[in-house]
């Protein structure tokens, strides 16, 4: 039997919507409804205006490379090494980033484009990051 | 705002360390209590005498335990600072604050940590089915194999290798120069093994670009020192190290939960080293030019590689230029880590760093930078960090 590998908790009272979207395959950010700031991560009041009204906007599921590590060391037994961790950012909103992670060692570029995944784990989905193939 | 803070006030009057090991075979509050115990022989002072107790958040020895363990008749003043590595230069400072308040007059700061033996922090953070919650934002990492310290600090230093072309190289001159002290400072654990840079580059990759060389030394061990005001300090056994700054800073874009988050910084190259070195060489009326011994925290090369261009020894992007051949070493630009850092030493959570700040001043490291007068300290800047700059009298 293979080792369960570690899955998110999905009730957080800030990040609780991110994943329920997730669910139905959408990748959302929250936005400030007083400011539009992109409040990334998500919490319940604004950083820049203290607004407490927020919501949670569809935004496309394309990003650039902008960092990543290929893991040879295993600290985990349900995340086998060799695996590749990439940092993504949107194309739409350079400021917001999500994390992702492939099996086996990627050859990637800095900045290269990638694209979202959803991944489903038993009832958990994960939106994941692949490059774009040319 | 003009600074209130009074340089050179207060004073850290005593140094204490165990053994630095991978299984001390005792408890982290007989290492805590051993420590204290010799930083309070080394200033001259009985313990039963301490009334103030401060330590990091992380610690598992309780202020009020550890003053049970030393015999004080009364500890009336204890503090916990923040999170592990980026406390023990703070932890001077509330200790000194501590006494500047007349809260207290004379404060033990320690850690203590079985860092190899019991709790391992590069055996990654993932505990049970499910990651995160209650604002540790770990929900956005764990699940994506984002789980150590060292899995943090390669997506940081791929990102400064892509943006500043620094090379494998500055950071292999970073663990040679630590490792080089180390071999000539008979507590560390490296103390008996040398490294080259073509050793440092045969290492295995952890996590790329970092390899275990780049890794700091998973120890059990304590540190602790004795922090009292100036005036009293002149009296004690040793020659003191006053405090001509201290501060701690967040920085702006800090980012909520602990080092994960700091992956959404505008910046990921940069962190609150840049305002907390603002603020420290302000509050001391100096500039970087002014260091003459470093102790830069070094969980891993690349931490210590960004601080020292956060802190201003060179420009952002810069440290490729800066650290050449032994720049780092006793004799270079910039002697770093004396002591061998937690690369080579050992990895006291940063209080070896301020043991051996204090080294320097009193003149007695096994890498002693001759007539050192500023001695720096820093501690981990990741999410929030604190540094001092110690004087002698």
């Amino acid at each position: 039997m293979t080792e369960q590998r570690v899955l998110p908790l999905t009730t957080d009272h800030d990040t609780a919507p991110f994943w329920a979207a997730a669910a139905e395959e959408r990748l959302v950010v929250q936005h400030c409804d007083d400011c539009d700031l992109p409040i990334h991560l998500p919490r319940g009041v604004c950083p820049r205006c203290h607004g407490e009204r927020t919501s949670w906007r569809e935004v496309r599921g394309a990003g650039r490379l902008h960092s990543w590590t290929v893991v040879e060391h295993q600290v985990h037994p349900g995340h086998p090494t060799p695996y590749t961790s990439v940092l993504v950012e949107l194309e739409d909103l350079p400021s917001v980033r999500f994390l992702g992670s492939l099996p086996g060692r990627l050859d990637l570029e800095i900045d290269q484009p990638m694209t979202v995944r959803f991944e489903r784990v038993g009832d958990t989905t994960l939106p994941q990051w692949e490059p774009v193939s040319s | 705002m003009r600074d209130a803070w009074r340089p050179d006030t207060m004073a850290i009057a005593g140094i204490g360390s165990t053994d630095f090991s991978k299984a001390s075979g005792r408890s982290t509050l007989t290492l805590a209590a051993q420590a204290a115990l010799a930083a309070l022989a080394d200033a001259g002072l009985d313990p039963k005498d301490v009334d103030g107790i401060v330590r990091c958040d992380m610690d598992t020895v309780a202020p009020v335990a550890l003053g049970d363990a030393l015999g004080v008749e009364n500890l009336t003043y204890w503090g916990d600072v923040g999170p592990g590595g980026s406390a023990p230069a703070a932890m001077v400072a509330q200790a000194a604050a501590a006494v500047a308040a007349g809260l207290a007059s004379t404060v033990v700061v320690f850690r203590s940590i079985n860092g190899r033996s019991g709790e391992r922090y590069g055996a990654g953070y993932a505990q049970g089915a499910r990651a995160g919650g209650s604002s540790t934002y770990e929900e956005m990492f764990l699940p994506y194999g984002m789980q150590t310290p060292g899995q943090y600090f390669a997506m940081v230093a791929r990102r400064h290798m892509a943006d500043h072309g620094t090379t494998s190289e500055t950071l292999g001159r970073i663990a040679t120069a630590c490792r080089k002290h180390a071999n000539a400072n008979p507590a560390a654990q490296m103390h008996h093994r040398t490294m080259t840079l073509d050793d440092y580059h045969a290492s295995r990759a952890l996590a790329t670009p970092l390899r275990l060389f780049d890794f700091c030394l998973e120890t059990d061990g304590a540190c602790a020192v004795v922090v009292t005001s100036a005036e009293r300090a002149r009296d004690l056994r040793q020659p003191p190290a006053l405090i001509r700054s201290a501060a701690q800073s967040g920085g702006a874009d800090a980012q909520p939960g602990q080092m994960f988050p700091a992956l959404m910084r505008d910046s990921i190259t940069t962190w609150s080293s840049r305002a907390l070195g603002e603020v420290l060489f302000r509050r001391g009326g100096m500039t970087p030019q002014d260091v003459d011994v470093a102790q830069i925290y070094d969980c891993f090369t690349i931490t210590a590689l960004i601080q020292l261009e956060d802190l201003g020894f060179c420009g952002a992007g810069e440290a490729k230029d800066f650290i050449q051949d032994g720049t780092l070493e006793v004799g270079g630009a910039l002697p770093m880590n004396t002591s061998g850092g937690h690369l080579s030493e050992g990895y006291i959570h940063g209080m070896n760093h301020v043991v051996e700040a204090v080294r320097q001043i009193r003149g007695t490291s096994t890498n002693q930078v001759p007539g050192a007068e500023v001695s720096l300290v820093t501690s981990a800047p990741t999410t929030g960090g604190s540094a001092l700059l110690l004087v002698g009298a």
